[in-house]
């Protein structure tokens, strides 16, 4: 029996999502420009941007792969979504949620670095490896931050997660998960591709790396995963330590606090290089991941 | 998607999507991406437009480093014949539609090099130009006021360079032959893919 309820609100989540993905989006590049003092564009700017790479008269492709990934990346971004209970829906479940919806936010990464990878543009390839050393360096962090939550709650469901922090208090209350929060901020600093940790497409140095190649409607595509990418982890983020939410306004209120913070370090540090970004994550996140899954031994 | 209709004109709307063609026509106007390519003495009058006094991101112009997503492209000053071939291949690197915005009295005319052996002196015959502002060096308000006019004409449709561009290539590729000699794009190629 085909389920419409839950077809329904599928549908309903990810127009939703999108939709708010591309404000989140606008409100980065809103808030950056009245940092540096500008006026900035409207917040529906990325809107008209994903318009207009639409309405391109051509789209240049290399084969296969590089159609296919931005559509890899989409699907798994969109996958990752449905995981996450977001307000009061919780489309799809499985016994360890947790660590599906971690590790399909990192594949549309991959995805994207398929695509640019057949591409051929030597930009592109620095891009890649670049991604990939990232991805690698930020992994160790990740994880900690994500083993010291799971052994304090002692589950692997996100919604018994969101439960039992309705129980006994938002994960930040409690002093090894706040180290373990700040951990995953860093991480999601990374995640996002803000600076200092923008690594992957640094503008001025490799002129968007692996995005080199990509323009008109693959570009559309690719900017459509970043809108869903960045609800998606600021959904995450919200229901692994902000306590969830009951209702979608309470969860925009603190993915809109934790986009904030991430906008605002981003706007204060410059770019790190590849080397200097591994080592960090290899240093000061992964010591106070160490001491935060120790202290919830 | 292209094809010649019954009058000889060549149409390059989309078919299925005609419907839609006026918002994506409002979206090209309100988002125009300028290729970070900046040429001659005008580059320097870039951030200050991009900066806080005149801001242009405000009409949703950004500075794009990669050509197959930019929209508009800034010819800023003087164009030497080695940056021309530069300037031919990122054009055409680009894709439909595409803008381009000259600066200055250079591209115009030759401006201050008139009797130079080494400046191209009208660029309208190796590329088509949608907008020229005149002077040496515009001014950032001028650089403006041309970006509005270019967001008009997008608007009426009258920015059609890349269709003048598609429709009277032989004109174009022979200026541009004349110039380099026959097989430049071939060579140019060659000294930096050696394997092709
Ligand atoms: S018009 Fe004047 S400022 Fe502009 S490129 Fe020519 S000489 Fe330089």
């Amino acid at each position: 029996m085909i389920d419409w309820k839950l077809i329904l609100e599928v549908i309903g989540i990810l127009l939703y999502a999108t939709f708010m993905g591309f404000i989140f989006m606008g409100i980065e590049r809103k808030a950056m420009a009245r940092i540096q003092r500008r006026v900035g564009p409207p917040l529906y700017q990325p809107i008209i941007d994903t318009l207009k790479l639409l309405g391109k008269k051509e789209s240049i492709s290399h084969g296969f792969i590089y159609d296919f990934g931005p559509v890899f990346a989409l699907g798994a971004s969109i996958a990752a979504l449905l995981f996450i209970p977001i307000a009061n829906f919780q489309l799809f479940s499985s016994n360890a949620d947790l660590i599906v919806v971690a590790y399909l936010l990192e594949v549309p990464m991959l995805g994207i670095m398929l695509g640019a990878m057949s591409s051929g543009n030597p930009f592109s390839a620095v891009g890649v490896q670049r991604g990939l050393l990232t991805m690698v360096a930020m992994q160790l962090p990740y994880g900690l931050a994500l083993i010291a939550l799971i052994q304090h709650w002692g589950t692997f469901k996100l919604s018994e997660i969101v439960a039992l922090q309705g129980a006994q208090g938002w994960s930040v209350t409690v002093p090894a998960l706040l180290i373990a929060m700040i951990v995953f901020d860093i991480v999601f600093q990374a995640m996002l591709g803000l600076e200092p940790f923008d690594i992957i497409t640094a503008p001025a140095e490799i002129s968007m790396g692996p995005m080199v190649e990509y323009g008109g409607k693959h570009a559309a595509i690719l900017f459509t995963q970043h809108a869903v990418q960045i609800f998606a982890e600021t959904a995450f983020f919200a229901v692994l330590f902000l306590g969830g939410a009951s209702n979608l306004l309470e969860l925009l209120i603190k993915q809109i606090a934790v986009l904030f913070i991430a906008i605002f370090v981003a706007s204060i540090y410059p770019r790190f290089t590849i080397d200097q970004a591994a080592k960090f994550f290899w240093k000061w996140p992964t010591i106070l991941g160490i001491i935060a899954v120790l202290l919830t031994v | 998607m292209s094809e010649i209709g019954n009058d000889g004109v060549i149409s390059y709307e989309l078919k299925e999507f005609k419907l839609f063609e006026p918002l994506f026509k409002w979206a090209r106007k309100k988002s125009l991406w300028i290729v970070a390519f900046c040429t001659g003495c005008g580059g320097i009058e870039i951030p200050p437009l991009a900066t806080a006094r005149y801001d242009f991101e405000r009409f949703g112009i950004m500075p794009n480093p990669s050509p197959r997503m930019g929209d508009l492209f800034l010819i800023t000053g003087y164009v030497t014949p080695k940056t021309l071939k530069r300037i031919i291949i990122t054009y055409e690197m680009m894709q439909d539609p595409k803008y381009i915005l000259a600066h200055g009295s250079c591209p115009i005319n030759g401006g201050v090099y008139w009797d130079s052996y080494n400046v191209v002196k009208q660029l309208d015959r190796y590329i088509p130009v949608d907008v020229a502002i005149a002077g040496c060096m515009p001014r950032p308000e001028a650089v403006m006021d041309g970006i509005m006019e270019m967001m008009r004409r997008i608007e009426d449709g009258t920015a059609d360079g890349w269709k003048r561009y598609r429709e009277n290539y032989e004109y174009y590729r022979r200026n541009q032959d004349e110039l380099f000699g026959e097989g430049w794009r071939e060579k140019e190629a060659r000294r930096w893919l050696a394997w092709i």
